[in-house]
């Protein structure tokens, strides 16, 4: 399912802008949106999923326009959503939580519902904790959950807000290659603040930062906007005070440190292959203020 | 709508808060309340007639019990957004008003139940112990028009209550109503007590099953305000009791689906 955003800002009440007048353009397949904290893209994925109304341009999905009832509706028929701040009913099971949910996306017939959620609660290796209570579960199963119900409807379209923050990294790395698989012929909009979860994922994303979109393309893209911008320095004495230090190491007596900056942070600085991260943060420097 | 109500009902249903606050009452106004609640009658040979035995009973259940009523249900509708589960829910092609419709339903049924234990079960003990089988149609006839119109509007009120203040200060304003605009005489102060506009069900029971009050016809009080709300009973009255109760049952859903459409964008 395509997803077409054209010129979309929307405002809430008392005049805070989160989008602002974005263009978008997301094919089939794994696409990663990223972003710090208060970029927009929780209000990016609320609108798409027709929680948000948006205050001006024009979202249409597998060509429905997301904007009129019908639209939405035909949208939200075809969508699978993980919300970034999923809840669940703590006293219902793993197993009546999906069928109630399964209910709601309209699949009526029990025998359907019942095999359909079989099936799901396999992929998400919940099947041997289905039928107990969704309040004894860890935060990672609980997520598992939420990519379940997501999925409930075989969606063309899912979306995934943040699904991997608070997972520890074999949760994460397990709850990655899931949304991989899940890929397909689907479309998977994958937000976070997480670059690795990117990485590891997508082979094309867009970047937001203070509600406007900043980048869009090819993971590759992106890593190449930090060539020749990525340094290592090693030192005793004092940290580079040009550049962003990504990372910082104890190196023998001194530390070892990665900067990207367009210049040399220090004399001795010898440049390094960039990574996603490095290229996120490139971008993030270079990109226009609010 | 179906999926919500019967998974709201199941939710509510199971709550163990629910049985134990609903018990404890229980207990609590057959104390206060006993002898009448033994006999079913407030005079000493009322309690022989089962019509007037079973419309004792629905009086008497409706003193302290919709009080319970309205405190489990008030956090039913902002609990989906408290515990998180609103924004899937809201994401699915679910009709709004029918999930709305269907939790009402569903809780309202769910918390219900108690009370439908009490005066059912009520009834078949009088019915048992007098030897007066009637009294199980008179129940089944008095149940559905005395106690559940009531019932429905404070259902509604409970549960969109809340959307406007946080569920404990509701609480308290709900108890504070329920004496105000229910149980407190007339004449004591400007009160919508005795008035069509109470969910107690006293223009049922005086107009639609002819009990008489203090043999006199059930209405205006003397020497107190909102007079006009208090019609003379007759069966036409409590019919329209009933659909007050109904139409502001409706009244207050919408409006609580079109805050919502609000807050949507």
């Amino acid at each position: 399912m395509r997803i077409q955003i054209s010129q979309l800002t929307k405002t809430y009440k008392g005049g805070v802008h989160a989008l602002k007048g974005i263009d978008l353009d997301v094919p089939t397949g794994m696409y990663g949106l990223l972003g710090s904290n208060g970029a927009g893209k929780t209000t990016l994925m609320r609108t798409l999923a027709g929680l948000l109304r948006p205050t001006s341009g024009t979202v249409r999905l597998g060509g429905h326009d997301i904007t009129t009832q019908d639209g939405r509706l035909a949208v939200q028929r075809a969508l699978g959503y993980l919300p970034q701040d999923l809840g669940v009913y703590p006293d219902l099971t793993a197993r009546r939580f999906l069928d109630y949910i399964a209910l709601l996306k309209g699949i009526d017939g029990r025998s359907d519902r019942r095999r359909r959620i079989g099936e799901l609660l396999e992929v998400v290796a919940l099947g041997e904790h289905a039928d107990r209570r969704l309040k004894g579960y860890s935060g990672g199963m609980l997520r598992r959950v939420g990519i379940a119900q997501a999925l409930l409807n075989n969606p063309r379209l899912l979306i995934v807000d943040e699904p991997t923050t608070g997972l520890d990294p074999e949760e994460r790395i397990r709850f990655r290659t899931l949304l991989s698989h899940l890929a397909g012929d689907r479309t998977v909009l994958l937000s976070t603040h997480i670059v690795e979860d990117v990485a590891q994922t997508c082979q094309s994303l867009a970047v937001l930062a203070r509600g406007r979109l900043v980048f869009q393309g090819h993971v590759g893209e992106l890593v190449a906007r930090a060539y020749r911008q990525v340094w290592t320095v090693t030192t005793s004495g004092t940290a580079p005070s040009t550049g962003r230090i990504v990372a910082a190491l104890p190196h023998g007596a001194g530390m070892r440190y990665r900067v990207v900056a367009p210049v040399p942070p220090a004399p001795a600085a010898e440049p390094a292959e960039p990574t996603l991260e490095d290229g996120y943060l490139a971008l993030m420097e270079a990109a226009p203020p609010a | 709508m179906i999926a919500t109500l019967r998974y709201e009902f199941l939710m509510q249903i199971r709550r163990p808060i629910m049985w134990i606050v609903y018990g404890l009452t229980y207990i609590t106004l057959v104390a206060v309340f006993w002898p009448a609640y033994r006999t079913l009658s407030f005079t000493d040979d009322g309690g022989h007639d089962p019509k007037l035995a079973m419309l004792t009973s629905a009086k008497l259940i409706m003193v302290l019990l919709p009080i319970v009523y309205g405190c489990l249900i008030a956090d039913r509708l902002i609990r989906d957004r408290r515990l998180g589960v609103a924004t899937i829910m809201d994401a699915s092609p679910a009709d709004p008003f029918g999930r709305l419709t269907g939790k009402y339903l569903g809780v309202c049924a769910a918390t219900a139940v108690p009370i439908a234990l009490a005066f059912f079960g009520r009834a078949v003990v009088y019915a048992m112990t007098e030897g007066k089988v009637e009294a199980l149609a008179w129940s089944v006839a008095v149940f559905p028009t005395a106690v559940l119109p009531g019932l429905a509007f404070l259902g509604a009120l409970a549960l969109a209550g809340p959307l406007l203040m946080p569920p404990l200060p509701f609480r308290v304003l709900f108890v504070a109503y329920w004496f105000w605009g229910n149980l407190i005489p007339a004449d004591m102060m400007p009160t919508l007590s005795h008035t069509i506009f109470a969910a107690s069900n006293e223009y049922v029971a005086y107009g639609l099953f002819g009990q008489t009050f203090e043999g006199l016809a059930y209405g205006p009080w003397p020497d107190a305000a909102l007079n006009a709300l208090r019609p003379v009973a007759s069966p036409a009255v409590a019919v329209l009791w009933m659909g007050v109760m109904v139409a502001l049952t409706i009244a207050i859903l919408l409006i609580t689906r079109l805050h919502a459409a609000r807050s949507e964008s």
